[in-house]
């Protein structure tokens, strides 16, 4: 009755087959990953070399003037980099004291009933696509502004600060919460028994031993921030501009580059290579402060480990 | 109900002056009770042993001593505890303050994770010390018996020490605070017998000025180290005296089991 | 003997009430009891202070999503009718409807599903199954965390060197399928692999001991038992690819189309690029149609995502230990 069973050579062969052409297959789909990076690298930095043919280095990052349409043409990269930063700035002036107070609330005063609301409703918050976003900054955020400021103008930076600060504002949250959550309770608890307060041992105790896990948060709201696109350029303008003045219109690096690529710039023309240059830019900066928090979560980990 | 040989339970009272009076305490996790009609009242200057099998409530009451019970959303505390005269659970009883007078230490070391020297200033400085922090250090590490161990590396993490060091240093964590009374949680449950032994021998010296109630699995360490012992069994207070009393002749026939080993 | 500081009497006879202890027992080196100040109003009230703003950060979150949601609400609902979701764009705002936009918004998510869900799993799978825990496979893990934060525009660069010019699909439904597949990928593989972790080791060792290959462990028992959470990684990423803006608007999707796209080489318009084009007309009545737009995207998601959350019930009562 048994001999067939263990004696099936041909199946077994079959699965061994099977199992190798699998493993081949799935190991192309993992290394498609390293591949997409590589693209992405060369592509930019093809351009990129391109572009800086023709404009110098000293004139990208030494001059203050970005423009690439007039007469003469200018590419200093600052009022890009400025306006960016501005918006960038401002979201994380909302977006990071309110996430970590969400994020404080939820791990220190929530119930649980209380916790399974507010979660769902951050992820929804989260959730929301990027020109939704710029829609409720063009027709709700800047006629208010303009109300309270009368000198905001239609397009200015403060008005998509504030949306791409609710916009990160439920990923601080959430990492802050769950960073806060990894303190063991026992260290909490020692706290507690010497006599502090919860506000004494939430910001004395348990703040600081989370604190990688926290400011990993706040570099990820701040990377996000700053390749954010469809907000700003709903609502921040086109107007390249060094300024510190958020009620004025400026330009981002990203809506730089939606403004050329839906524009009519020939393919070939120094500006049309310009946003890979821009382009080239923003990578660097978003993977340098996304290399950061990775580090900070890795080391906080180890902590409690 | 607890069967056993008494129409009237084993009540013993010491002499006064009293560090806390439990009166009639009741904890309830939910529906089931984990500590039942309770008294007790813990002396002044004595280490009072809470001793009984797993569950029967001993750390329970040992937290509702200071109000950490606070913490546990599901449990329900009635009764009173009276200490300094006052009951802790009275309506404007603030429990922050309580802690300052009651300080715990726990079964597994948590110090914090920072210096061994933020460790032991972080209680005093909120509560507003305002004496010297240098001879606070010395003197609270030196009652712990810890002070020639991490007297040059008090910078250092107080992660980094030996899971005994670390149980020493929380002993002169809650010891800096200069509290009546220090509740202990099984102290040296998860401790090596070296430590375990140094850390008997602190208790001993430090009764001379605190007042200490300690939960323990360990009989023998009951023995060595209390000068009452309390046999609690099923959230019920089964048998209070004193050690040698409660240990060599047990009035109740349970705590006679108990305490010859037959159950555990 | 007693300072109350203004507390209660039961708190200061806690606090400050006197030890009745036999004097000559205090040893002297102990500090005395006078010089602490514990500042307990201070106290008290930054606690409260703490919780209130805590509490009040939360709150203004909430309103924020709440007025977010209404203002938009009350904007586009009344644009909102049979006749919007059926018609075509239209030079004249009241005419014009989402129709292309919707239907392009459907069928480039699932083109992109089809792509992006196999390699993406696949890739999970081989990472977490099949790859030693080398230096390679950490160069390999850190490599996709870095993908997932790269902004979309520059996926959008990316897929028009590549996809729309270097492979000559054009501005087309593949072109666009392709570029938002790439950039779904980490979220679905990361999602992926947490699944997978989550399925207990016995698990495949009880199916080596039986002789079975990796390949026939992972398809036979691994793999349903991750389903709820591969499943609901690949919703979440779906419904971020549905919310994309930039990549498409950088390979060229059109923001008027007056038909929809009957092949994978057709132009093609999606939903928030049709919403953008219509926020950025000055004419009120423009924006009311982006508004009402919105909420057809709204809805969509809300859709994907409840959709996703009953999957997930249901698959995870089948998988039962």
């Amino acid at each position: 009755m048994n001999q067939g069973v263990f004696l099936n050579i041909s199946r077994v062969k079959i699965a061994h087959i099977e199992e190798a052409f699998v493993k081949k297959a799935l190991f192309l789909c993992a290394a498609l990953s390293v591949i997409v990076t590589i693209g992405i690298i060369t592509v930019l930095l093809g351009e990129t070399i391109d572009f800086f043919r023709v404009v110098s280095l000293g004139e990208f990052f030494g001059t203050a003037t970005w423009a690439p349409m007039f007469e003469p043409r200018q590419f200093g990269i600052w009022p890009l980099v400025g306006g960016t930063f501005l918006i960038t700035f401002g979201a994380g002036l909302i977006g990071i004291p309110g996430g970590l107070g969400v994020g404080m609330f939820l791990n220190e005063f929530a119930p649980a009933s209380v916790r399974a609301i507010i979660k769902p409703l951050l992820e929804i918050l989260a959730g929301i696509p990027t020109v939704v976003y710029g829609y409720f900054a063009v027709t709700v955020i800047t006629p208010a502004l303009q109300q309270l400021l009368p000198d905001t103008e239609i397009f200015n930076a403060a008005s998509a600060a504030v949306v791409v600060g609710i916009m990160v504002l439920p990923m601080v949250a959430s990492l802050c919460d769950d960073a806060l959550r990894a303190v063991p309770r026992s260290v909490k608890e020692a706290g507690y028994a010497l006599g502090a307060t919860k506000c004494e041992v939430a910001i004395q105790v348990t703040l600081p031993a989370a604190l990688s896990g926290v400011i990993a948060s706040f570099i990820l709201a701040l990377s996000r921030a700053f390749g954010e696109t469809m907000a700003v350029t709903l609502a921040a303008g086109s107007t390249p501009r060094l300024t510190l003045n958020p009620l004025q219109s400026v330009q981002t690096l990203t809506s730089y580059i939606v403004q050329v690529s839906t524009g009519d710039t020939p393919q070939g023309s120094i500006e049309y290579k310009s946003i890979f240059a821009v382009g080239m830019l923003l990578l660097v900066v978003t993977l340098l402060f996304n290399m950061l928090a990775y580090v900070l979560v890795k080391r906080f980990r180890s902590v409690y480990e | 109900m607890v069967t056993t040989n008494r129409g009237q339970p084993a009540l013993f009272e010491p002499s006064p002056p009293y560090a806390l009076e439990v009166n009639d305490i009741n904890v309830c996790y939910g529906t089931s009770r984990a500590v039942l009609d309770l008294n007790l009242k813990v002396p002044e200057h004595t280490i009072v042993a809470l001793i009984g099998p797993s569950g029967c409530g001993k750390s329970t009451l040992l937290r509702s001593m200071n109000r950490m019970n606070d913490f546990v959303t599901a449990a329900k505390v009635t009764g009173e505890v009276l200490f300094r005269g006052s009951n802790i659970y009275g309506k404007d009883a603030d429990p922050v303050l309580l802690r300052r007078q009651i300080g715990m230490v726990f079964q597994k070391p948590n110090p914090f994770p920072t210096s061994i020297r933020k460790n032991i200033t972080w209680g005093p400085s909120i509560n507003g010390y305002q004496g010297n922090y240098d001879e606070l250090i010395e003197s609270s590490l030196r009652r712990a018996a810890l002070w020639d161990e991490v007297a040059g590396k008090l910078g250092e993490s107080g992660l980094a020490l030996s899971g005994g060091q670390q149980q020493r240093l929380c002993i002169a964590r809650a010891i800096a605070m200069d509290p009546d009374v220090i509740l202990m949680d099984e102290p040296c449950s998860a401790l090596d017998p070296g430590s375990t032994l140094k850390i008997e021998n602190l208790l001993l010296e430090l009764k001379e000025r605190f007042t200490i109630v300690i939960v323990t699995h360990n009989m023998q360490q009951a023995r060595r180290v209390s000068d009452y012992t309390a046999f609690m069994y099923q959230g019920e207070l089964i048998e209070f005296g004193p050690t040698d009393g409660v240990f060599e002749t047990p009035k109740q026939d349970l705590t006679r089991d108990y305490v010859s080993g037959r159950f555990g | 003997m007693s300072n109350t500081h203004g507390m209660t009497p039961i708190n200061s006879a806690i606090f400050g009430g006197s030890l009745r202890i036999q004097g000559e027992k205090k040893a002297l080196t102990y500090q005395a009891r006078a010089t602490w100040q514990p500042r307990h109003r201070w106290r008290a009230f930054s606690s409260k202070l703490f919780k209130i703003s805590t509490f009040l950060a939360t709150l203004l979150a909430i309103a924020a999503l709440i007025y977010l949601l209404h203002s938009i609400a009350g904007q586009g609902l009344e644009r909102l009718s049979w006749d919007f979701i059926t018609s075509f764009p239209s030079r004249f705002a009241a005419k014009a409807g989402i129709k292309a936009a919707l239907w392009g918004s459907a069928y480039l998510t699932l083109l992109t599903a089809a792509i992006a869900v196999p390699i993406g799993v696949g890739a999970a799978v081989y990472l977490e199954e099949f790859a030693a825990d080398s230096k390679l496979r950490r160069f390999v893990d850190i490599n996709i965390a870095n993908l997932a934060g790269v902004p979309s525009i520059v996926y959008g660069m990316l897929g028009l060197m590549l996809f729309v010019r270097l492979c000559n699909f054009g501005r087309s439904l593949i072109a666009g399928a392709a570029t938002m597949s790439l950039l779904i990928l980490p979220i679905i593989i990361v999602s992926a692999r947490e699944a997978l972790k989550t399925v207990p080791m016995g698990i495949r060792h009880a199916a080596f001991g039986l002789g079975a290959t990796k390949w026939q462990t992972i398809r036979a028992h691994v793999l349903p038992a991750a389903l709820p959470g591969i499943l609901s990684g690949i919703i979440l990423s779906l419904s971020r690819a549905v919310g994309e803006t930039a990549p498409l608007l950088m390979i060229g999707a059109l923001s008027y189309m007056a038909f929809l796209p009957e092949s994978l080489q057709d132009a093609f318009t999606v939903l928030p690029i049709q919403i953008f084009n219509w926020s950025t007309r000055p004419q009120d009545e423009f924006h009311v149609a982006a508004a009402a737009g919105i909420i057809v995207l709204l809805a969509l998601l809300l859709t994907v995502n409840a959709l996703a959350i009953l999957l997930r019930m249901r698959y995870q009562r089948k998988a039962q230990w």
